[in-house]
C-alpha cells in the first residue's frame, strides 16, 4: 500500500482512483519493484504510486491533477536508460507511457511516421521495413527502449556521424506540460517559425514536458550495407586512421572502435572471429550504392593499412557483418560475464584526444585499482568506458563512481561533455557544476520554470538546483 | 579579427541599466525577414557584430569548425574549401555579406536541406550573451552531447529575440567529388509525383527545385555514385556551369524577388501537399516540402505560410499561435531576456 503523506497525497490518490481503471493504477510494493529503477540499478526506489494511463485525456487530467496538489511526477518509457532519469520519487507519481505502442501512420510519400511514445525503436524500423524505410538513430537498447525515451534523451546509436541523433530525426512532437496543457512543437514541414523548441525538447529528460506522440523521419535503405573490421597493435594508431579516414572526406555509416579488454571480453562471450591479442580494432560500416561503397572500400582499406593495422577482415556476406557488430553490440553484456558488476561511463571528447584519454583512463584504472574497457563510437568521438567492479565488496561501488567521476571530468577538460548520449539524469549531476558555469545553469532553471513553474515534473534531475550548485563550489574550495 | 565579447556584455549591461531597446545587426542581410516593428518612443542601441569575427579554430579532421558571429559565410565557405569542405546546410551569402551568426538566427538553409540537415542539424556549441549581460556558453565541439538543454539548438530562427549569438561550432562534411544536374520538362503536378518517388528511393540527391515547368534534380557524392544516379534517372543532363549559377540563384533566393507593392510568400510544410496550398505557386524547392509564390498582398500567414519579404512589415509575417503558446513563448524570453531588450517584436509583435 502507498505510504501515507500529507492530506494532498490523500486527496489525489481518490481522484485518480476515480480516474483510472484498477489496471492503470498500481499501488503495492510488490507490484511497484519491477518500476524501481531504470537501466541504472544502483539507484533504486520505489514510486509512491505508479499510473499508467490508456488515453491522451487520462494523461492530461493525471498531470493537471499533480500540479493542483503539487506532487511530483517522473515519466517513463521501457526503463532502459542508463542515467537513472527515470528513477522514481518516494513521495512522486510514476507515469508509465508503455501502453501507448501504436505506430498511428507510415507516409511513403514523405518517408515519415507518426508513433505514439510507448512503440519500441525497433519495432518501428521492422514496421517500416516492407517500404524499404527504417528509422536512422539505432541506441544499442534499440529492442527494448522506445521513441519516447529516444526523445527524451536525445538518444543516439552507432550511426550518428552520418545520420544524426535523435534531434536531427524529429519532426513533430505533441507533448502535455505539467499543467495538463497539450503543446504541439514542430510541424508537418521540415521548419517552423520561431525558436527551435522541438531541439529544445529533444534530450530534455522529461523535465519540459510528457511526450504523447512523435513524428520522425524514415530513411530508404542503402542497397548495400558493408562491414570491414580493423586489428591495431597500438591504439593511436587506431586514432590516427579514423582521423585519417575522415581527412580524406569518408563519412562511414558506422566506426567504431573496442579496446583489448573489450575485444577480449566480446570474443569470449560470441566468438566472431576478433583477434584477442589486438590492442584496439575498428569496426567500420559503409553504405550507399554498390558504385558508392566499392569507391569508399578501396579508399577505407588502403587508410586502414597504411595506418598499421596488421589485419583487414572485409565481410563477405550479410552474415560476417552482422557477426562482426554481434561482438561490438555484445560487449556490454560480455563485460557482464567477467566481473559481477559495471558501470558503464558516456562522455564524449575531440577525436583526436582519444589516445591521450584512453592512456589517461589506463592510468586512473591502476590507480583506483579497478579494470577499464572501452568501446568507443569512434565517428562521433562517445566514448563507453565500462567499469568493471563488485558491488558486493564493501566501497568498491563508491571507487567505481569516483573513477567515473574522474573519466567525465577528464573529457570535459580536453573539450568534451560529460554525457553524449546517456543523459545526466540522477547520476551525472555531480558533474554538471564541473562543465557549467553558475550563470549557466542559472539559465537552465530559469527555462525549466517557463515550462513548469512549481518544479514537479522529473524533479531532481538533469539540472542541479543553486544549493546543489552553492554545496559543489563550496566542497571543491574547501 | 577580433574577440569583441567583453564590449558586448558591457553594451548590454548598458542598455538593462538604462532600458534601451537593444538591434542586432552584422551583415545587414536580412532586414527584410521577420516583422519591422513601428519605431518605439526611444531610439534602439545598434549591437553590431560586424568586427566580432575570425575564425577561433577548425580542425578538419573533427569535421568542426568554430568562428566568431559576425564571420562572413563567404569567408567560411573560403576556409572550407581549402580543406575539401563544406558548409552542410549550404547557406545563402547574399552578396558575400551574409554572417555565421544571423544565419543561425534566422536559420536559412538552402537547397541540400532536406538532405543534409538545416542549420540546427550542424550546430554543435555557442556562446551567447543574455539579456542579464552575462556571456555563457552551450554544447560544444563534440557530435553528442546532452548535457543541459539544448539552448543551442534553440537559438536556430530566434532570430536574436532571447540573445546575441556570440560565437557557433558548426559540423561540417566534405565537399562533394561529382555533381551533376539533370533536367525533366514537366507540368507541377507530374513534377511533385516525380518528387515523391525519389523520395523513399536511396539515391545521392543534394536539391530538387521545379521552376518554370522543368524539374531539376542535384546529383551530388562520390564520382561513381553520382554517375550511376544519372543513369538510373536519365533527364537531360544540364551543362556544369549553368546548374551551378541555377543553384545559386535558388540559394541566394534571386529567382523571386518582390517589386513595389508585391509580397514573395514562403510556404513550408509536407512534401506531398497538393499544389493548392499556395495559390499560383512559382518555384518549388526542397523536393516539395518549401514553396514561394510572388503575390500583391490578398494572403494572410497560415499553416506553413510566411510572409517572407516586402508588404506590411508592422503586421504579422508569421501564422499566429494560439493563446498557450503564446504565454509559453513568452516565458522563454523571459527566462532569457527578462527586460525584453533583444530585438522586441521582429518574430512576432506580442514577442
Amino acid at each position: 500500500m502507498a505510504p501515507a503523506l500529507g492530506s494532498n497525497f490523500a486527496a489525489l490518490l481518490s481522484s485518480l482512483k476515480a480516474l483510472l481503471p484498477a489496471s492503470s493504477l498500481i499501488l503495492s510494493d510488490e507490484s511497484q519493484r519491477p518500476f524501481e529503477c531504470d537501466g541504472l540499478a544502483v539507484y533504486q526506489q520505489l514510486p509512491w504510486v505508479t499510473v499508467l494511463p490508456e488515453t491522451l485525456a487520462q494523461v492530461q487530467t493525471i498531470l493537471r491533477l499533480c500540479n493542483q496538489h503539487q506532487v511530483a511526477v517522473v515519466p517513463r518509457g521501457a526503463g532502459t536508460g542508463l542515467c537513472a532519469g527515470a528513477m522514481p520519487l518516494a513521495e512522486g507519481v510514476l507515469l508509465v507511457l508503455a501502453k501507448f505502442d501504436q505506430i498511428l501512420d507510415i507516409d511513403l510519400q514523405t518517408a515519415t511516421a507518426r508513433v505514439q511514445p510507448g512503440v519500441r525503436n525497433l519495432a518501428l524500423s521492422e514496421a517500416a521495413e516492407p517500404f524499404g524505410l527504417y528509422y536512422a538513430p539505432d541506441p544499442s537498447s534499440q529492442i527494448a527502449c522506445t521513441i519516447g525515451g529516444n526523445v527524451a534523451e536525445n538518444s543516439g546509436g552507432v550511426h550518428c556521424l552520418k545520420y544524426g541523433l535523435t534531434v536531427n530525426n524529429l519532426l513533430q512532437v505533441t507533448m502535455v506540460t505539467m499543467a495538463g496543457e497539450l503543446v504541439t512543437i514542430g510541424g508537418e514541414g521540415l521548419d517552423q517559425p520561431g525558436m527551435d523548441l522541438l531541439c529544445l525538447v529533444a534530450g530534455s529528460e522529461g523535465l519540459l514536458g510528457v511526450v504523447v506522440e512523435i513524428k520522425v523521419k524514415l530513411l530508404p535503405r542503402a542497397p548495400r550495407v558493408q562491414v570491414l573490421m580493423a586489428a591495431y597493435s597500438k591504439v593511436s594508431d587506431a586514432g590516427d586512421a579514423v582521423a585519417a579516414l575522415i581527412g580524406q572526406g569518408i563519412i562511414p555509416a558506422g566506426l567504431e572502435m573496442m579496446d583489448h579488454l573489450a575485444i577480449k571480453a566480446a570474443e569470449d562471450f560470441v566468438k566472431v572471429g576478433y583477434p584477442t591479442d589486438a590492442q584496439a580494432i575498428l569496426i567500420c560500416e559503409l553504405d550507399g550504392t554498390d558504385a558508392e561503397v566499392e569507391e569508399q572500400l578501396q579508399v577505407v582499406s588502403q587508410c586502414f593499412t597504411d595506418h598499421g593495422a596488421y589485419q583487414i577482415r572485409i565481410a563477405q556476406d550479410a552474415q560476417e557483418a552482422a557477426a562482426l557488430w554481434r561482438g561490438r553490440k555484445s560487449a556490454f553484456p560480455a563485460i557482464g560475464r567477467i566481473s559481477p558488476d559495471y558501470y558503464c561511463m558516456d562522455g564524449t571528447i575531440p577525436r583526436n584526444q582519444v589516445a591521450y584519454v584512453l592512456t589517461r583512463i589506463g592510468e586512473l584504472s591502476a590507480q583506483y585499482g579497478l579494470a577499464v574497457a572501452n568501446v568507443f563510437h569512434a565517428g562521433d568521438g562517445n566514448l563507453h568506458p565500462l567499469i568493471l567492479f563488485d558491488a558486493s565488496i564493501e566501497g568498491q561501488l563508491a571507487q567505481a563512481e569516483a573513477l567515473g567521476g574522474d573519466i567525465l571530468t577528464l573529457c570535459v577538460d580536453v573539450g568534451g561533455t560529460i554525457t553524449g548520449e546517456h543523459g545526466v539524469g540522477l547520476e551525472k549531476m555531480p558533474q554538471m557544476p564541473y562543465q557549467f558555469s553558475d550563470a549557466e545553469l542559472a539559465q537552465f532553471r530559469r527555462l525549466k520554470a517557463a515550462f513548469d513553474e512549481a518544479d514537479l515534473l522529473n524533479p531532481g534531475k538533469g539540472i542541479p538546483t543553486l544549493k546543489y550548485c552553492q554545496e559543489y563550489r563550496s566542497l571543491q574550495h574547501g | 579579427m577580433a574577440d569583441l565579447t567583453s564590449r558586448l556584455v558591457e553594451q548590454v549591461l548598458q542598455a538593462r541599466a538604462e532600458h534601451t531597446p537593444v538591434h542586432i545587426i552584422g551583415g545587414q542581410t536580412k532586414a527584410h525577414l521577420g516583422r519591422c516593428p513601428a519605431p518605439g518612443s526611444k531610439p534602439p542601441m545598434l549591437l553590431d557584430m560586424t568586427e566580432h569575427t575570425g575564425v577561433i579554430s577548425y580542425s578538419p579532421t573533427e569535421l568542426v569548425i568554430r568562428a566568431r558571429a559576425g564571420t562572413k559565410i563567404s569567408d567560411l565557405n573560403k576556409v572550407l574549401a581549402e580543406q575539401h569542405q563544406r558548409l552542410p546546410f549550404e547557406p545563402p551569402t547574399y552578396n558575400d555579406q551574409a554572417t555565421i551568426g544571423g544565419t543561425v538566427a534566422a536559420s536559412q538553409s538552402g537547397p541540400a536541406r532536406p538532405w543534409y540537415g538545416a542549420v540546427k542539424d550542424s550546430l554543435l556549441g555557442l556562446g551567447l550573451v543574455n539579456g542579464y549581460g552575462e556571456a555563457m556558453q552551450f554544447g560544444g565541439q563534440v557530435m553528442k552531447n546532452v548535457a543541459g538543454f539544448d539552448v543551442t539548438r534553440l537559438q536556430a530562427g530566434a532570430m536574436g529575440s532571447l540573445g546575441v549569438i556570440t560565437e557557433v561550432s558548426i559540423k561540417l562534411l566534405p565537399q562533394f567529388n561529382a555533381s551533376h544536374t539533370l533536367v525533366f520538362e514537366l507540368e507541377p503536378q507530374a513534377a511533385l509525383q516525380r518528387m515523391q518517388t525519389w523520395a523513399s528511393q536511396s539515391l545521392p540527391i543534394s536539391g530538387v527545385c521545379y521552376w518554370q515547368s522543368q524539374l531539376y534534380v542535384r546529383l551530388q557524392g562520390g564520382t561513381s555514385g553520382v554517375a550511376e544516379a544519372a543513369q538510373q534517372l536519365s533527364g537531360q543532363t544540364l551543362d556544369a556551369e549553368v546548374a551551378q549559377d541555377f543553384w545559386q540563384q535558388v540559394r541566394e533566393h534571386q529567382l523571386l524577388v518582390p517589386q513595389d507593392d508585391q509580397t514573395l510568400w514562403r510556404w513550408s510544410g509536407p512534401a506531398n501537399a497538393s499544389l493548392e496550398v499556395l495559390p499560383a505557386t512559382q518555384l518549388i524547392n526542397w523536393a516539395g516540402a518549401e514553396r514561394w509564390a510572388l503575390a500583391a498582398e490578398a494572403l494572410a500567414p497560415s499553416a506553413g505560410l510566411c510572409k517572407y519579404r516586402g508588404g506590411d512589415r508592422q503586421a504579422e509575417v508569421n501564422p499566429a499561435l494560439n493563446a498557450h503558446d503564446q504565454a509559453l513563448q513568452r516565458r522563454i524570453k523571459q527566462a532569457f531576456d527578462p527586460d525584453g531588450l533583444f530585438n522586441a517584436g521582429r518574430l512576432y509583435a506580442w514577442l
